[in-house]
């Protein structure tokens, strides 16, 4: 507990330390978040043009794709908030050796390279995406459920977790590959594989697919579950299969990059 | 009991050898050529508590990966090596709470806020006490007379005051080991002596083991009392810096004010690496000073004369490029 508490409280003076960096660069951060909000809006039109010419998609409803909308962006913003510019800039350490004076302090290596800075510009995407889950429960008058909330605030932890392990597993080639653009592309197919509910991998040629990207290489897991337990069907296997396959994605990504660090070269001074 | 021990450490790099040309670089897609690079080759030595030792060596002689290995940032090939008890490169946090690292050509602040605000952070990553904390700050502040510009934007300083910020970063958890690599380079004369009188002061004051690695032989001679010398990845010498004239020193610089003017033939005893008037430097095999002296004061009328080692830096730079003592260390 003391530890947790410790990296907790690190955490905290981290997000602090970027907050007064982000603010030296007022214009960068408001570019960043109007950008944000564009892409909402995007979504949100999207979304509206298709339950205008139909009631069900993929058996989802209007308000309970509109709960998918919003849980899959408040995911989504959770990681980029919190490790994906780090992820990003960790090509940048290994080509030009700064990574040293991250792996000589007292401290996880993981924890320090992937949550030393917080992405703030990408804070309110958190909560727009909680503020549409919001809209979306009052629309569809939802009934307050304790097990469904917890069941949502574990698979939508677990759904962090398995996005996280992913890009920690993408990120930790850049020891080998030292240039890593990939990764952002990378990212924004997983991302563009998460946003859609998994009811649409239909027919002979989109099953296995499905099949894939539920239970080989989760990634459908992510927002799908968290958003179908608050919403629609609470399915405990699959709920259980999630914190499985979670703490599965942890270990091994873990593992992984651990040992791409042991290949660290350390570029010369 | 050493702060640190190495024993034959070795580093071997896999590096690519890319093939010139655009054809070259399709080849190189599906069937790429190596070569075994060695960055370090079984080098031994061992590090007393408080000692100051400096590690000398051209570019590409393999110190910085030696600090590196002894850091824990790489893992060696082959070789064992234990710095404060542990094994670096399992990078224990016991370990990593004991020694700092400190890169001329790197900055380990973060930009853009004051320096302070990384000070504050480094107190949370070591997890130090407040009260220890302020204390050690204040000394080091005062110890490098930076005091009012720990507020500053890190980019707005000159690239010595980011050094002394560097410096008290790497100083405000009170590591017992201090690895600096190149930390006055780039740095103006007076810069440079403010680092090596802080560096000075802090060793007396807390006795705190330093191994550094320069190219300025003036750090070395303000700072260390013994210097390994590598080239090639080899260890070539471990002694007191004065030892190096002796060990590496082939000859010896004499110095002849003749009384009736340099003779024609004063080149026969020597290699003339001066003239001054009546004044000439002669380079003399030290086997042979004694016999060439001799004849020629038996020859010539001499009103002076002197018998010196070469500069340092002349005989280092022989080393660097021969990488060879002429005799085995004592």
């Amino acid at each position: 507990m003391r530890i947790l508490a410790k990296y907790l409280r690190l955490l905290g003076s981290l997000a602090r330390f970027t907050l007064a960096r982000e603010m030296a660069f007022r214009g960068n951060f408001l570019v960043k978040v109007s950008v944000e909000v564009i892409w909402l809006g995007i979504m949100l039109a999207f979304y509206e043009t298709i339950f205008g010419r139909t009631k069900v998609l993929a058996g989802w409803r209007k308000d309970e794709f509109l709960f998918f909308v919003g849980c899959f962006f408040a995911l989504n913003g959770l990681i980029e908030m919190l490790f994906l510019e780090n992820c990003n800039d960790f090509a940048e350490l290994v080509r030009t050796g700064d990574l040293d004076f991250l792996l000589i302090r007292p401290i996880d290596e993981q924890f320090l390279i992937t949550c030393r800075r917080v992405d703030w510009a990408t804070a309110p995407n958190v909560l727009m995406g909680a503020a549409v889950m919001g809209i979306a429960l009052a629309r569809m008058h939802w009934q307050f459920d304790p097990v469904r909330v917890m069941a949502f605030l574990a698979t939508f932890a677990c759904g962090t977790a398995i996005a996280y392990s992913f890009m920690l597993v993408l990120t930790a080639f850049s020891v080998w590959m030292v240039r890593n653009q990939s990764l952002m592309e990378m990212w924004w197919l997983f991302s563009s594989l998460a946003r859609y509910p998994k009811e649409i991998f239909l027919g002979s040629r989109a099953e296995p697919l499905g099949f894939l990207f539920t239970f080989i290489l989760p990634i459908l897991l992510v927002a799908n579950v968290p958003a179908n337990a608050m919403v629609r069907t609470l399915n405990p296997p699959m709920v259980g299969f999630t914190l499985f396959a979670t703490a599965i994605l942890l270990w091994a990504s873990r593992k992984f990059f651990q040992h791409a660090l042991r290949s660290y070269r350390s570029a010369s001074s | 009991m050493p702060i640190i021990r190495a024993e034959g450490l070795t580093k071997t790099y896999r590096v690519t050898q890319k093939q010139d040309g655009l054809l070259g670089a399709f080849k190189g897609l599906y069937r790429r050529e190596y070569k075994e690079v060695r960055a370090v080759g079984d080098v031994s030595f061992s590090i007393e508590p408080g000692e100051m030792v400096a590690f000398l060596g051209p570019n590409g002689a393999g110190k910085t990966t030696t600090l590196k290995m002894l850091s824990g940032l790489i893992y060696p090939t082959s070789g064992s090596a234990e710095v404060l008890g542990f094994v670096p490169w399992r990078r224990d946090d016991a370990f990593r709470r004991q020694f700092s690292l400190v890169m001329g050509q790197k900055n380990q602040l973060w930009w853009p806020p004051p320096a302070a605000d990384s000070f504050q952070l480094h107190r949370e990553i070591y997890s130090l006490p407040k009260a220890d904390f302020d204390r050690t700050l204040a000394e080091l502040t005062e110890l490098l007379g930076v005091e009012k510009l720990t507020r500053q934007a890190v980019r707005e300083l000159s690239l010595g005051e980011r050094m002394k910020m560097e410096l008290i970063a790497a100083l405000l958890h009170q590591p017992r080991l201090l690895l600096l690599d190149e930390p006055t380079i780039g740095l103006d004369v007076v810069a440079q002596v403010a680092i090596q009188k802080c560096l000075r002061d802090y060793h007396a004051r807390r006795g705190v083991t330093m191994l550094l690695t320069s190219h300025y032989m003036r750090d070395i001679e303000a700072l260390c009392d013994r210097v390994l010398v590598i080239t090639h990845g080899t260890l070539v010498y471990d002694g007191p810096l004065s030892g190096i004239t002796g060990m590496f020193g082939l000859s010896k610089l004499v110095r002849l004010q003749f009384a009736e003017g340099i003779p024609d033939d004063v080149d026969r005893f020597g290699e003339v690496t001066r003239r001054e008037g009546p004044t000439v430097d002669l380079k003399v095999e030290r086997s042979k000073v004694a016999e060439v002296l001799a004849a020629i004061l038996d020859l010539h009328a001499v009103d002076d004369v002197s018998v010196t080692d070469p500069p340092l830096e002349q005989t280092i730079a022989r080393v660097f490029q021969e990488g060879r003592p002429t005799h085995d260390a004592a």
